[in-house]
């Protein structure tokens, strides 16, 4: 008896009785030996304390009855999902992932082919008795052709699909090492299942990768036969079907699996989380209420790749490191590029309460469909700016709004670099709002490419040029 | 040279279900089939005859009970046959597991930081990072990915692990591993992906498992879009997969609230041993604005209940199925009772101009942020409007709740969902006794409007003149 085992299984109702000693298997079954197996290797390999055993939906739910262990259950054909949470936790723990052939060849096909392409070491115990046992007897996707169960009563047929070949597909991908079928129906089988187990685990303590066991078993139980006859029956027609040996063995695979253990150096944290201790020098002497009195609305609109999400982006960064509140919403079609892409921006005094700008104090667009769209909601007061390079004839402004046009793109053009249209529409802004001092946006955009700094002159030159060419408009 | 025992099998018949791989595994023929029925069993064990047994063992290989075919002990006296003590005959075990105990975990001091400008995605992965996760697991979709993309850059920054799952139905699997074994973990979802997930968060709530959930809801039903709405409410108050489920669901209303609610979400998740839904819109994950960061951040232990896959985790199980009626019950009892202590102590919510309110507006997530503009555009008419703000949507928090319907005439449900907060209002209420409420108006939206400031604004005046 192995000491894998528990010494009484107090999960087995409660291990009264006779329950507290047996399995709760049928007569014949062949998870009582898969188990046994599993047993043994986890004992050879003395990893019973690294072990977590996940225990699937299925006859073999109750695996955690029997193995002493860390165990788990887990949902139908979830399994391996489990089994990679397991492993990633705790990269030094042993972790099974024992399944039937509805649990790993139907509800979980997703789960076992990721997994094993995934490669993470892990061993996979598959057991495929051609049936399903604990629902009673219904069609698995390993049953044969032909085969009468409960939801094929005239025998499985082309209609319900052929009979999968869990090994040979898993063998096929690149992530696992050693993938084998075996069986139990004599004495060779067994000690050939025995070592495949071990095998399959021995991967895995050796940090290898990703193992997969597919035992033929019997349930006797669901195919009406005596454990004797189901025992043939594996042999002479199952095993025909699903041919036993190794269908995958890599000779010394290179582990790719290094986890290191979590940093949580708050110096590191910090660092990688991107906060600084630096404060940003203050320009703004108070809140720029000349353009709203606690609040402002922003909203800037082109297409994507028109650089207003960061333009906005940079107006917000900018208003915080002014101690003012500020937000920032994008909103874009599904294209990545090329599609409508507006932002709506509030700088608050404050609290920004409402973030969506509905009806801006200021408008900055980037082509004449947004310009359109968006110049007649302006508020009375406000400010439009547009990019005359693409709007050559712009609609007039709504009354008491300010409308300048300045060429975003041709500038940028200039300067060798189209994508800075979006820095050149800023110092435009700053330019004709004197939302905030030029500085201040500086500032900000220097924060912003803090990693790219060989690109930060051309983006202040960018800036002063937007400057100027709105200067002499105002 | 030794040679090697080769110890005999012997039986205890009631463990024998009479299978007979073993007879047909004896080359000496010492196994047959037996004839008589146990009477504890109902089942027929082998009969074993040792005469001509060489000790082979295949009988013993053979054999799928754990406690079914045995090697014959050095020490068997044949007493310990005739009264067939398993623990004389299989020897005296003694479980070497030992009793798990907390690793507690360690709050670490943080220097202090300017403010971050990020977006209400990141802010909430900042705060999870700043909570100890280190274990993401997350399968993309809009508008939750940014919170999945930042994860995916600072995580292996820390050695932690980010992990892009086949599925959310993947997703939610690991994080019930990753929790099984006493960790820190999260994923971002938008609302298809957190219907997908729903099965799983059952299991974790059978299972007693913690995990965080931010789902940014997006606009439904099936694709709909992908621009805010709060639809989901009732399948985070109401509807967590199937069985008696229910789990604290925080609503954040800015960046900042983003990060404060995903620390308080794992602290809650482990305090109860539950999952924690932190629902958001499309509008706040995408949104940025200022985010202060906390004075300390965390270094968890492992909680004595994980299963870790060590030595002092062995004897530790994690399992949602209990095949006893009365042990299903008692469970059921069980996480109720956790339900009755987060619905005690876990209740937020914040107050904006309630002490006087007669017209009392209710909302959460970004439709808060345009409703608390609104009571100040009221309020600057002359209107005594207010905002109640849940943070819990479960447990309501209905005894601040309760203050704030003190003065006031009218409820306004201002909400992205056709009512799905209303009933909560409406719920709690009915729960806490209150059956003559104010009456109960509403401004929705849908399909990824948001309720807008003047909006609000105009419904509460123009009900007030229809009045």
């Amino acid at each position: 008896m192995s000491s894998i085992f528990y010494d009484k299984f107090e999960r087995h109702s409660h291990g009264e009785g006779l329950k507290g000693r047996a399995t709760h298997y049928c007569p014949g079954c062949g998870h009582g030996l898969a188990h046994k197996y599993l047993a043994q290797a986890i004992e050879t390999l003395g990893i019973q304390d690294r072990t977590v055993a996940v225990s699937p939906v299925g006859c073999s739910v109750f695996l955690y009855y029997y193995f002493d262990v860390g165990n788990t259950q887990a949902a139908h054909g979830r399994a391996p999902a489990v089994a990679i949470g397991h492993k990633v936790s705790n990269p030094d723990s042993i972790v099974i992932s024992y399944q039937g052939d509805g649990d790993l060849a139907s509800i979980g096909l997703a789960e076992i082919v990721s997994t094993a392409q995934l490669g993470i070491p892990i061993s996979v115990i598959f057991i495929n008795n051609a049936i399903y046992g604990m629902t009673g007897g219904q069609m698995a996707p390993t049953t044969l052709m032909g085969q009468k169960t409960a939801t094929s009563p005239y025998g499985r047929n082309e209609y319900m699909g052929k009979p999968l070949k869990m090994a040979e597909l898993i063998a096929q991908l690149d992530g696992p090492v050693y993938v084998e079928r075996v069986a139990l129906f004599d004495a060779k089988q067994r000690v050939r299942a025995e070592k495949a187990i071990l095998k399959a685990l021995r991967m895995q303590v050796e940090g290898k990768g990703f193992s997969f066991v597919e035992v033929l078993a019997e349930c006797p139980t669901h195919l009406n036969m005596t454990p004797e006859e189901s025992e043939t029956w594996v042999k002479d027609v199952l095993a025909n079907v699903f041919p036993l040996g190794v269908k995958k063995d890599v000779e010394n695979p290179e582990s790719w699996y290094h986890p290191a253990k979590p940093i949580f150096d708050p110096g590191m944290v910090m660092k990688v989380v991107g906060g600084t201790d630096e404060a940003p020098h203050r320009n703004c002497k108070s809140f720029p209420s000349h353009i709203a009195p606690n609040d402002i609305s922003l909203k800037l609109a082109g297409a994507g790749g028109d650089g207003a999400q960061t333009a906005a982006m940079l107006i917000a960064q900018a208003g915080i490191n002014e101690g003012f509140d500020a937000t920032h919403i994008p909103s874009y079609g599904p294209e990545s590029r090329g599609g409508t892409s507006y932002a709506d921006v509030h700088i608050a005094e404050d609290e920004v309460l409402s973030p969506a700008s509905p009806k801006p104090n200021i408008l900055v667009a980037f082509n004449a469909p947004s310009l359109a769209k968006f110049g007649p909601l302006v508020k009375s007061g406000g400010t439009i700016v547009y990019d005359s390079s693409t709007v050559s004839d712009p609609p007039p402004p709504p009354a008491g709004v300010k409308q300048y046009g300045i060429p975003f793109t041709g500038i940028a053009m200039e300067l060798g670099k189209q994508v800075v249209k979006n820095v050149v529409a800023l110092g435009a802004l700053q330019a004709v709002t004197n939302l905030f001092p030029a500085d201040t946006f500086l500032i900000a955009i220097r924060q912003a490419l803090k990693e790219k700094a060989k690109v930060i002159p051309l983006n202040e030159e960018a800036f002063a040029r937007g400057q100027q060419a709105a200067a002499h408009l105002v | 040279m030794t040679t090697k025992v080769r110890p005999k099998p012997f039986l205890v018949p009631h463990f024998c279900k009479g299978c007979g791989r073993c007879i047909d595994s004896c080359n000496k023929h010492c196994i047959t089939a037996g004839t008589e029925i146990d009477p504890l069993t109902g089942l027929i064990p082998v009969h074993i005859d040792l005469d001509t047994c060489n000790g082979c063992g295949l009988c013993i290989d053979a054999c799928p009970e754990p406690y079914g075919l045995t090697p014959i002990p050095e020490d068997a006296t044949p007493a310990d046959f005739e009264l067939m003590d398993p623990e004389k005959l299989f020897g005296k075990k003694t479980n070497t597991a030992p009793n798990p105990v907390d690793i507690p975990d360690e709050t670490i001091p943080l220097p202090k930081f300017e403010p971050l400008v990020v977006k209400g995605t990141y802010a909430s992965a900042v705060g999870a990072i700043l909570a100890g996760c280190r274990h993401f697991f997350g399968y993309p979709i809009t508008p939750s990915t940014e919170g999945a993309e930042l994860m995916a850059k600072l995580l292996p920054k820390l050695d932690g692990s980010f992990l892009q799952a086949v599925s959310e139905v993947a997703t939610v699997n690991m994080m019930y591993g990753a929790g099984g074994a006493g960790l820190r973990a999260m994923t971002f979802t938008s609302s298809p992906g957190f219907s997908l997930m729903l099965e799983g968060i059952s299991y974790m709530i059978g299972s007693e498992l913690p995990g965080v959930f931010v789902n940014v809801m997006r606009g439904g039903p099936g694709l709909g879009n992908i621009a805010p709405e709060q639809s989901d409410i009732k399948l985070a108050c109401r509807g967590l997969g199937h069985g008696n489920t229910q789990a604290i669901v925080l609503a954040p209303s800015t960046p900042q609230e983003m990060l404060d609610v995903t620390m308080l979400a794992f602290d809650l998740s482990f305090k109860y041993r539950n999952p924690v839904i932190i629902l958001g819109d499309g509008y706040l994950g995408q949104m940025t604005g200022k985010v202060t960061l906390p004075p300390t951040m965390l270094r968890p232990g492992i909680p004595k209940w994980a299963v870790y896959g060590d030595a002092m985790h062995r004897a530790n199980v994690h399992t949602s199925i209990y095949l006893d009626e009365n042990d299903l019950e008692n469970h059921n009892l069980h996480i109720i009772a956790k339900y009755e202590l987060m619905a005690k102590n876990e209740q937020r919510a914040d107050a904006f101009f309630t002490d006087d309110a007669e017209v009392l507006i209710v909302a959460c997530n970004t439709p808060a942020r345009m409703a608390k503009g609104a009571v100040e555009a009221l309020r600057k008419d002359g209107i005594k409007a207010g905002l109640f703000r849940p943070i819990t949507l479960w447990p309501f928090p209905i005894e601040a709740f309760r203050k704030s319907i003190t003065h006031a005439k009218r409820i306004v449900v201002v909400e992205a969902s056709n009512g799905q907060l209303e009933d909560e209002v409406r719920l709690a209420l009915s729960k806490a006794g209150i059956h003559n409420p104010p009456e109960f108006e509403h401004v929705r939206h849908f399909g990824g409007i948001l309720p807008q400031l003047d909006e609000i604004v105009a419904a509460v005046k123009g009900n007030e003149v229809a009045a």
